[in-house]
């Protein structure tokens, strides 16, 4: 390579295009150095310091949200910005706020190390930012590992809990198994595509546009069939599709209650920016194989998640199962993306769907969090029983976020739905559709369980003991909570008037 | 003379491949391993890729092999006795193993696995420059992706392992000092038994 190639190769090296990135992990390093150079009374104000310095990003990637450099590739084609990449990052900024805020309540009753918490919730959403953005797969490797790392960390965290320990194991052996597969179809498919002897052959076969070339001019390849397919099971295994959900509930369960929703709106939104920048550049050549593929993922998906968790009563294995449910309707949207005519509208759906979830998932982990009992991994349907008499105000945030999950006609859940069915029945997905609606009709009976014990359920005396809200572990009303308390007030008011009215947000969804 | 070179190194590697798997010793499984690493790492030298083959003993065989037998001698690990295979599991292996078989031989079959002739193929990876030079270009960003995810790694190391006390993270009563902290740990209490 001569010398003019490595320069102009440096010179497209732009990091102005990724600051909030760049921020995020100096915020990360920030925290750290905050914790040696404070005196220890000082050591409560760091996740504050996290808190602020999030909302302060979120801010400025919005204000910024029409860069200049949208639509270019930088660092060599490793990254591409798009208007996509623009939405996951406020998506994951937002997740990952929302998170610490659950971490800081969760950890104040906990002997634990807390900074390190933020810390590696910073560094993993600020790679989950740059995998939604990838264009490469060294870059999309190496941000998910980074990804996958920090969850092995974060699952495992309440390391004096078995169950949470459990979990941690669990998810390291699945996590190892799904990034050798996924490891596995991309060194297929460099090896195929770097083969001179076929047609279009290219040196750089991990770049997206390159091995879309590449596939487009040698349709029907079986190794290249191969690892498209073996990629695919490498991303399910993220989203939670059916015959890789298998380490979904234990996982679930025994994490820390942040971790889980973390686990289940970031982590699976990451694997959904992925998906879809997958089969809409690099394996769009084989649609022939990928949407086949993608149907039947997705009709098991739907049937599997959704009668699983008919028959839970631990709530978080409820969530997890029920979150695999929700990934059915997301493969919906995608397969429904694959299909002319669509493509840019069922996008808009998912996001929709994926933004709509967010709000509704973390305004129910909020009131789990709130209501956590000493051992978190043991927090059953029970708990909730006749929490409308005790906390009102937590009934109502965890009725709205349940019922928008559900999919209930004056919540955003249902507006959700509703798109991505629209756009289904637009594809002529008819079998689809049907098991989908069939899986709402279920999944209303278990959210609806909930909500039932929740709001009529006859309390005990030592069932409302184990289920008061506690305030922070230092016996002092925090003002964590009533922050706590007033996020989950606007994301219960959120879900209601995205219900009603999408208004301008709805048009940059639905009309691209 | 390279045929035959090939078969030797290949057989190796699947004997020692096969040996690390099935053998009920952890220490020989994990030397087993360490061999069908150097084996693979002959193969590499018969592909003319000198530094994957260096880098493969230096890292794999002498890195992360020796702290495999640090750590089994650590934990003292006796001979694991052999598992039996029943009901389901024993399913799954068919069904696996005939998956693996399928597998194998729709590659041998399908897999249009021509090429040129090993003379003609230009050999990458035998270079130490084109990878720095890559590395520090290209695949900038990357590299310093790769910085915090040890960074995570090694604080996750930190978080799961070190022993933890309530009055180094400063929890309680907003005060440094151990006693102050019991102290108000103490009247909290009470109050919460007042309520």
């Amino acid at each position: 390579m001569s010398v003019e190639l490595l320069q102009a190769a440096a010179d497209s090296n732009r990091w102005g295009a990724i600051i909030p990135e760049v921020s995020l992990g100096c915020l990360a390093l920030l925290l750290l150095v905050l914790e040696m150079a404070l005196p220890r009374r000082a050591h409560r104000l760091i996740p504050a310091v996290a808190i602020v310095g999030q909302l302060a990003l979120l801010v400025g990637v919005l204000a910024c949200f029409n860069a200049p450099y949208l639509g270019t590739e930088t660092f060599n084609g490793l990254l591409v910005h798009t208007r996509d990449g623009q939405f996951m990052r406020v998506f994951f900024l937002l997740a990952s706020l929302l998170v610490s805020l659950l971490g800081a309540v969760s950890l104040a009753r906990r002997q634990l190390p807390r900074i390190e918490f933020f810390h590696i919730v910073l560094v993993v959403s600020a790679a989950m930012m740059l995998l939604a953005q990838s264009n490469h797969f060294v870059m999309l490797f190496v941000a998910l590992e980074t990804v996958t790392v920090g969850f092995y960390i974060l699952v495992s965290y309440f390391r004096a809990s078995p169950l949470s320990l459990e979990a941690g194991l669990k998810y390291l052996i699945t996590g190892a198994l799904s990034s050798g597969l996924l490891l596995f179809g991309i060194v297929l498919l460099y090896g195929v595509a770097g083969n001179p002897l076929l047609v279009g052959s290219t040196e750089s076969g991990m770049h997206f546009g390159h091995l879309q070339t590449f596939l487009a001019a040698n349709p029907d390849h079986f190794l290249a069939s191969l690892g498209i397919v073996l990629v695919l099971c490498g991303v399910c295994f993220k989203i939670g599709a059916f015959p890789f959900q298998i380490w979904i509930p234990d996982v679930y369960q025994g994490a820390p209650t942040p971790v889980t929703a973390f686990l289940a709106v970031a982590s699976k939104a990451a694997g959904f920016a992925i998906l879809l920048t997958l089969v809409h550049t690099a394996f769009a050549p084989y649609a022939g194989l990928v949407v086949p593929t993608l149907t039947v993922l997705a009709a098991l998906t739907l049937i599997f998640g959704n009668l699983a968790a008919l028959t839970q009563h631990n709530v978080k294995r409820l969530i997890g199962l029920s979150g695999v449910s929700h990934a059915g309707f997301l493969l919906l949207g995608v397969v429904a993306s694959l299909h002319a005519g669509s493509a840019a509208s069922a996008i808009g759906a998912v996001q929709f769907y994926l933004a709509v979830y967010l709000l509704a998932s973390f305004a129910v982990f909020g009131v789990m969090t709130q209501l956590a009992p000493a051992e978190d991994a043991t927090q059953e349907l029970d708990h909730y029983r006749g929490l409308a008499k005790r906390q009102p105000f937590l009934a109502f945030v965890l009725a709205v976020g349940l019922g928008s999950l559900a999919g209930i006609p004056p919540l955003a859940g249902f507006v959700g739905k509703l798109a991505i069915f629209i756009n289904a029945f637009d594809a002529q997905l008819y079998v689809l559709l049907g098991i989908a609606i069939l899986g709402v009709v279920v999944s209303i009976y278990y959210y609806f369980g909930w909500i039932r014990v929740a709001f009529f359920g006859e309390s005990t005396e030592s069932e409302t003991a184990a289920a008061t809200p506690r305030e922070g572990g230092d016996g002092q009303p925090c003002c964590g909570c009533c922050v706590t308390r007033f996020v989950l007030g606007l994301l219960a008011a959120a879900t209601l008037v995205l219900g009603f009215y999408q208004g301008g947000l709805g048009e940059w969804f639905f009309s691209r | 003379m390279l045929d035959t070179l090939f078969i030797t190194f290949a057989t190796f590697a699947l004997l020692f491949a096969l040996g690390a798997v099935l053998s009920p010793n952890a220490i020989n499984a994990a030397l087993c391993f360490l061999l069908c690493l150097v084996s693979v790492a002959g193969l590499f030298v018969l592909l003319e890729a000198y530094l994957l083959a260096v880098l493969l003993v230096l890292v794999y065989a002498g890195a992360v092999v020796a702290l495999f037998l640090f750590i089994i001698m650590l934990l003292d690990l006796k001979e694991v006795s052999a598992w039996k295979l029943r009901g389901v599991s024993a399913l799954a292996s068919v069904a696996g193993a005939g998956l693996l078989v399928a597998g194998v031989l729709a590659v041998a079959t399908r897999g249009q696995l021509d090429s040129l002739p090993l003379a003609a193929m230009p050999a990458l990876g035998a270079d130490l420059k084109a990878y720095a030079h890559a590395l520090f270009t290209t695949y900038l960003l990357p590299v310093q992706l790769m910085g915090f995810l040890l960074l995570i790694a090694m604080l996750g190391v930190i978080v799961l392992s070190k022993k933890f006390t309530a009055d180094a993270a400063g929890v309680a009563a907003g005060d440094g000092s151990a006693a102050q902290a019991n102290l108000g740990a103490a009247a909290s209490t009470l109050e919460e038994a007042r309520k």
